[in-house]
């Protein structure tokens, strides 16, 4: 039996449609957050999404305001809060992983019966029939946004992806650019947690975004390519997904997994001669 | 001097966090417009904490830096539009994803402000620094495929592309092999005259000291030694004694 008998169309036409919004934000960011070496703000940020979601279950308040919360929250820590206290972001990183990976699975614990617990696994893992089509609407205006605001500071982008303090000191005020990339993570990771999971949502920020880089030196390039193999892995994603009923989050992971693998083998950047 | 004080310190210190000794103490020096100084001292002298306490990059604890009459912890974003600086050692990763051109032309990006695109005025400025310094066949070059020396020239010639009225360079000769020093301190001293420039510039090795250097500090632990011309400071005394490895 194909997909098409099993699913109305507009239901496939919202997942596709919200797969590859998805996709295409969250490896846009994650062209910025691989470049700064914050790899791990991806699982910080999922996790505490997660366990803003898992809270909201257990409260029974909606589930995408307290995963926004708590991306937000992990921002704001990890920028002015960091900024102040002078700690490298990695030691906090390392930290607030731990800490909300514990609070997700102890929100779990109190999410009241079975039907909103298995609502608590699909935020784990991911859930294409859950999307609606007000979730693509947001990934949406999300994607018009992230990509307007870099197109509108593509100089300042450009200018700190290469390095923060030559852009500091070539007159640039750094700390908002570097702020507003850390809020704009938390919000494309809340938005995308009902699609793809809490628990593998990094792999969609950060490995077409690392594909892209094994490519190209001209950054604009990788802006570029960078959303493409996030559509392409996610697509690539669903299908498995489908074929072999793996959890959505999953089937994304393993396959912009081997798209690395394939692109680092492939990369001309490594080729001696 | 009858020129108008560009840069002004008044008793600063910098501390660095953790630490107990100031890398500057008490510092009081002002520089006019027009001025070529050259800053000399051993290594861990504070030179290059010096150059970063001037143009805001890291700050001060105590006193007051002026740079062009304008506080540079409330204005330092401003004031930075307006200082080319040429940071000491620089390593880019081999697989860093930007190319030269990029790198040059981002030297201008704080001028040309918030919400303004590159104009053709910046890519003649690119050119015009790439015929300069001498590297036009590096311009589509990845960054990270360039040997040390070459790395030194882009950022010398982002530093003239900027066009700033202000120089901060902190070794600008340290990778770059004889012939090379040599053509480009003389580039730097005719671009100084011809763009008016006021010019700091750390300098390790004294044979390269530029003939437009009028002026020249000693530092010692954090502290200004000395600070006359060339010929007063760089006596044979201080030479042998204080900086053996020239």
């Amino acid at each position: 039996m194909s997909i098409f008998e099993i699913l109305p169309l507009k239901t496939i036409i919202i997942t596709l449609l919200g797969t590859c919004l998805a996709g295409a934000v969250c490896s846009l960011i994650g062209t910025f957050i691989v470049r700064m070496k914050l790899t791990s703000l991806g699982f910080c940020m999922s996790h505490a999404a997660f366990a803003g979601s898992a809270l909201g279950l257990a409260l029974s308040l909606p589930p995408l305001w307290l995963a926004l919360a708590f991306s937000i929250l992990v921002a704001f820590i990890l920028g002015p809060l960091a900024d102040k206290s002078r700690l490298q972001p990695e030691i906090i990183l390392g930290i607030l992983f731990s800490l909300t990976m514990a609070l997700g699975l102890t929100f779990l614990n109190f999410i009241p019966d079975s039907a909103m617990s298995s609502t608590a696994m699909s935020i784990l893992w991911g859930s294409i029939l859950g999307i609606t089509d007000l979730d693509v609407i947001r990934l949406a205006v999300l994607t018009f946004s992230v990509i307007l605001i870099i197109i509108l500071f593509f100089k300042e982008f450009h200018a700190i992806m290469f390095d923060r303090k030559m852009a500091e000191a070539s007159g640039i005020a750094t700390k908002p650019f570097y702020y507003l990339i850390l809020f704009l993570t938390g919000i494309t990771v809340a938005f995308s947690i009902k699609l793809v999971g809490g628990l593998l949502i990094f792999a969609l920020i950060v490995n077409p975004a690392s594909c892209a880089y094994q490519y190209f030196y001209d950054f604009r390039k990788i802006l570029l390519f960078s959303p493409l193999f996030g559509i392409l892995f996610s697509l690539g994603g669903i299908i498995l997904s489908f074929l072999l009923d793996f959890p959505i989050g999953s089937s994304i992971a393993i396959t912009s997994s081997v798209g690395f693998g394939l692109s680092v083998i492939l990369s001309p950047k490594r080729r001696k001669g | 001097m009858g020129q108008s004080r560009i840069i002004e310190m008044k008793h600063v210190s910098t501390i660095y966090e953790g630490e107990k000794v100031p890398s500057l103490f008490d510092i009081t020096l002002s520089i006019a417009q027009g001025e070529f100084v050259c800053i000399v001292g051993p290594n861990g002298a504070g030179k290059t904490t010096l150059l970063e306490t001037l143009n805001g990059l890291i700050p001060h604890t105590d006193g007051q830096v002026h740079i062009l009459g304008k506080n540079i912890k409330e204005k330092g974003v401003f004031l930075r539009k307006q200082i080319g600086y040429l940071p000491q050692e620089f390593t880019v990763d081999p697989l860093s994803p930007f190319l030269v051109k990029d790198i040059i032309l981002m030297g201008r990006y704080g001028k040309i402000g918030l919400f303004k695109n590159i104009s053709k005025n910046d890519y003649w400025l690119l050119e015009r620094s790439l015929k300069i310094i001498g590297i036009e066949e590096l311009k589509d070059k990845p960054i990270g495929k360039l040997s040390g020396g070459q790395l030194q020239k882009v950022m010398l010639a982002r530093v003239l592309t900027k066009r700033p009225s202000i120089l901060f360079l902190d070794e600008p000769f340290s990778n770059l092999d004889y012939r090379s020093t040599h053509t480009i301190a003389h580039q730097l001293s005719c671009a100084h005259d011809e763009n008016h420039w006021t010019t700091l510039m750390v300098i390790h090795d004294l044979a390269s000291l530029p003939k437009h250097c009028n002026r020249v500090i000693y530092l010692e632990e954090g502290r200004v030694v000395k600070d006359d011309t060339p010929e007063k400071v760089l006596t044979e005394d201080l030479l042998e004694t204080s900086l053996p490895s020239r």
